[in-house]
């Protein structure tokens, strides 16, 4: 019920949403949580849908949420992923500017699983991934009787990269990338030192060039790091029986800077960064192409990002607390601003990739159906 | 000396006139110096470098945004970011700590000079005091994330500034504490037994003649104190001061402080197409957070010297 009267302070776009909702039904997978309550409406729209079938009226649906949507005032927090972050307050600074401050949003970003922790146990409306929520974080939250709601809204891409002046290194596998990272690597201070076990794990790459390696890289706190854990060594190491991280002996750093400085400092380094902060400071860096499953090499560019041809690429995503947004106007706005047209710009603005036209449709479905 | 001298050889006599009268009559001495000399200069240009440092890639913030750098809120865009979240916090915990941390450490201070007897346990209370002004900052975060935060919540609301001042209140007093006891064991005993000869009780002799002569001491130790809270920002992260985002700033929400703003935006990347960049934002936060501290500095140097004016006047 809470619902529907906050369809009714966005009076203005009420239809055009929910005709959005209808046209989306079908791809509403996300939503965990949809209660029968909301699908009643929808449905009773339906014969709406029917008469909007031309492909022209889709966009003039995707645009009404940006045209004009109207701001509750009110407080919104936001935790989760660090780098989910600059999305969220990219959104929630838009939100301050379009409400003239009433919409007050606070944005932290401890890491997508502290995020979960504090999002499963009360604390904050929104939390940001760059992961999907793992089975115990979603046990936790029904344990509290935290119901929530999985919004896509971006795509970030990690980028392995070495120095521009390193050009004996072009393109890597996954087995190559295991033989120089994974835990059975510790001590190798030459890129040739991880030539045995690449060609046990039947890499392509192979020989790799006799050159000293100096790898930098985010700390284990990082998503960035569980992701290409998750990417590289996962599933070599279980196969091995080893356990799914990186060799610990190697730069850390939270600090994306210092990660840049040390992948710049040495001319056959070798380290990763997510995508965007490879494109902040392309001219530093060198992207090593990686090798898909047929062994093509895939550069990471806007485009195969986006499309997920390039292997090292990964979704983001915002967590909804479904009841505060239903008792909290404020939190509902920022979500709704953070689904429309101009909110998946910030997406693009904070360096991310932005989601294709049919997808970001699909996260408003699912938000519209909670 | 008339009995020795005929026995000495002029030529040894001249030696030890040479000795006693030629300019480089101790060369260890001089090496001394000199190295003296370095250590004082080695310290004065890295203060130097690190005020270059840090005031070159300020100026272009202070030109380009002027007060609107101080009101202005913390956000992804370096042209457009303010300390004004940071400002505030630090305001308030300084505060917390000028109207909390320092009576109570006075008091303590007052307590363990004047009215405590030198006993065993005493001595071992002292001890600890001292050791506790050991403790890394870090380990003081942890205890104000129990303490303030969790156990003392319905007070501090959670995560918020009166948390952080709590608990950086906490961390300096034992510097108060030991600067103050020091302070006030250098009064002279003269005084307070002129004092308690008159007839007047131990607060009396404290309040009127301890406290005023060895106010200059204790405000001195108390300014150090509160300049080196201000610049803390490891409680914080434990307290969870906000890096992100932070529109509204109130006493019982979510808080942030200045050396978090300057950590936070250190470690951000420049955002392609903006004029400043965070580096030269957070330099300018950090001109700010000096500037703040040597305002408490003077305020202490003032207050200060009108106390000694005052204890040399009487």
């Amino acid at each position: 019920m809470n619902t529907s009267k906050r369809r009714l302070a966005l009076a203005g776009v009420i239809s055009l949403s929910l005709l959005a909702a209808a046209c989306g039904d079908d791809e509403e997978t996300a939503t965990t949580e949809a209660p029968a309550a909301t699908e009643a409406p929808a449905a009773t729209e339906a014969p709406a849908a029917t008469e909007a079938p031309a492909a022209t009226e889709a966009p003039a649906a995707t645009e009404a949420p940006s045209g004009d949507v109207e701001l509750a005032a009110g407080e919104v927090f936001v935790t989760g992923s660090s780098t989910v972050e600059p999305i969220s307050i990219r959104v929630g600074e838009l939100a301050g500017e379009l409400s003239g401050g009433d919409l007050a949003v606070t944005v932290e970003g401890p890491g997508t699983g502290d995020g979960f922790k504090k999002f499963c146990a009360g604390e904050g409306d929104v939390t940001g991934a760059s992961r999907s929520i793992k089975d115990e974080e979603a046990a936790a939250c029904t344990e509290a009787g935290i119901n929530y709601v999985e919004l896509q809204v971006g795509i970030d891409g990690l980028t392995v990269a070495t120095s521009p002046a390193n050009t004996a290194v072009e393109c890597l596998d996954v087995p190559a990338l295991y033989a120089l990272l994974g835990p059975e690597s510790e001590g190798f201070e030459n890129w040739s030192d991880a030539n045995d076990l690449a060609t046990e794990l039947g890499s392509a790459f192979v020989p790799l060039p006799d050159a000293p390696l100096v790898i930098s890289g985010p700390g284990e706190e990082s998503g960035t790091y569980d992701t290409l854990v998750e990417f590289v060594a996962k599933k070599i190491a279980e196969e091995r029986g080893v356990e799914d991280a990186f060799r610990a002996d190697y730069a850390s750093s939270p600090n994306d800077n210092l990660i840049v400085e040390g992948i710049e400092g040495s001319d056959t380094s070798l380290g990763w960064i997510g995508y965007a902060y490879f494109k902040a400071e392309a001219e530093r860096m060198k992207a090593i192409e990686i090798a898909n499953k047929d062994g093509e090499c895939i550069a990471p560019t806007d485009e195969t990002v986006a499309d997920g041809s390039y292997p090292f690429s990964r979704p983001l995503f915002i967590y909804v607390n479904v009841d505060n947004a239903k008792e909290n106007p404020a939190v509902a706005s920022y979500i709704d601003l953070f689904l429309s047209e101009q909110g998946f710009a910030q997406v693009v603005d904070a360096g991310y990739v932005a989601e294709a036209a049919d997808k970001q449709e699909a996260a408003r479905a699912a938000w519209a159906g909670i | 000396m008339a009995l020795v001298s005929p026995t000495v050889r002029s030529s040894t006599q001249e030696q030890v006139r040479q000795g006693l009268t030629r300019r480089d009559r101790n060369v260890a001495g001089l090496v001394l110096q000199v190295l003296l000399l370095l250590a004082v200069l080695t310290t004065l240009l890295i203060l130097f470098t690190l005020v270059i440092r840090l005031v070159t890639p300020a100026v272009p913030v202070f030109r380009e945004r002027g007060f609107g750098f101080l009101t202005g809120t913390i956000g992804s865009d370096p042209d457009k970011v303010g300390i004004w979240p940071g400002l505030y916090g630090s305001f308030f915990i300084g505060l917390g700590i000028v109207l909390i941390g320092i009576p109570l450490g006075i008091a303590a201070a007052i307590y363990l000079e004047e009215y405590a007897h030198d006993s065993r346990l005493n001595r071992f209370i002292v001890v600890n005091i001292r050791n506790l002004a050991g403790v890394p900052a870090v380990i003081y975060g942890v205890l104000g994330l129990t303490i303030f935060v969790g156990w003392l919540d319905p007070i501090t609301q959670g995560k918020t500034v009166i948390a952080a001042a709590l608990t950086l209140a906490v961390l300096v007093l034992p510097i108060i504490i030991i600067t103050a006891s020091e302070a006030i064991r250098a009064v002279p005993q003269g005084l307070r037994d002129a004092g308690y000869g008159v007839g007047a009780s131990r607060w009396e002799v404290t309040r009127d003649h301890v406290l005023p002569y060895a106010a200059p001491g204790i405000l001195t130790g108390t300014v150090l104190s509160l300049a080196r809270a201000l610049g803390e920002a490891a409680p914080l992260i434990l307290i969870g001061a906000i890096t992100g985002l932070l529109p509204r700033t109130s006493l019982d929400g979510a808080f942030t402080a200045l050396p978090m703003t300057i950590y936070s935006w250190s470690s951000k990347a420049d955002v392609p197409g903006s004029v400043l960049g965070f580096e030269n934002v957070a330099a300018a936060a950090g001109v700010v957070l000096l500037l703040l501290v040597l305002f408490f500095n003077i305020i202490a140097v003032v207050l200060r010297n009108k106390y000694e004016k005052k204890r040399t006047g009487t």
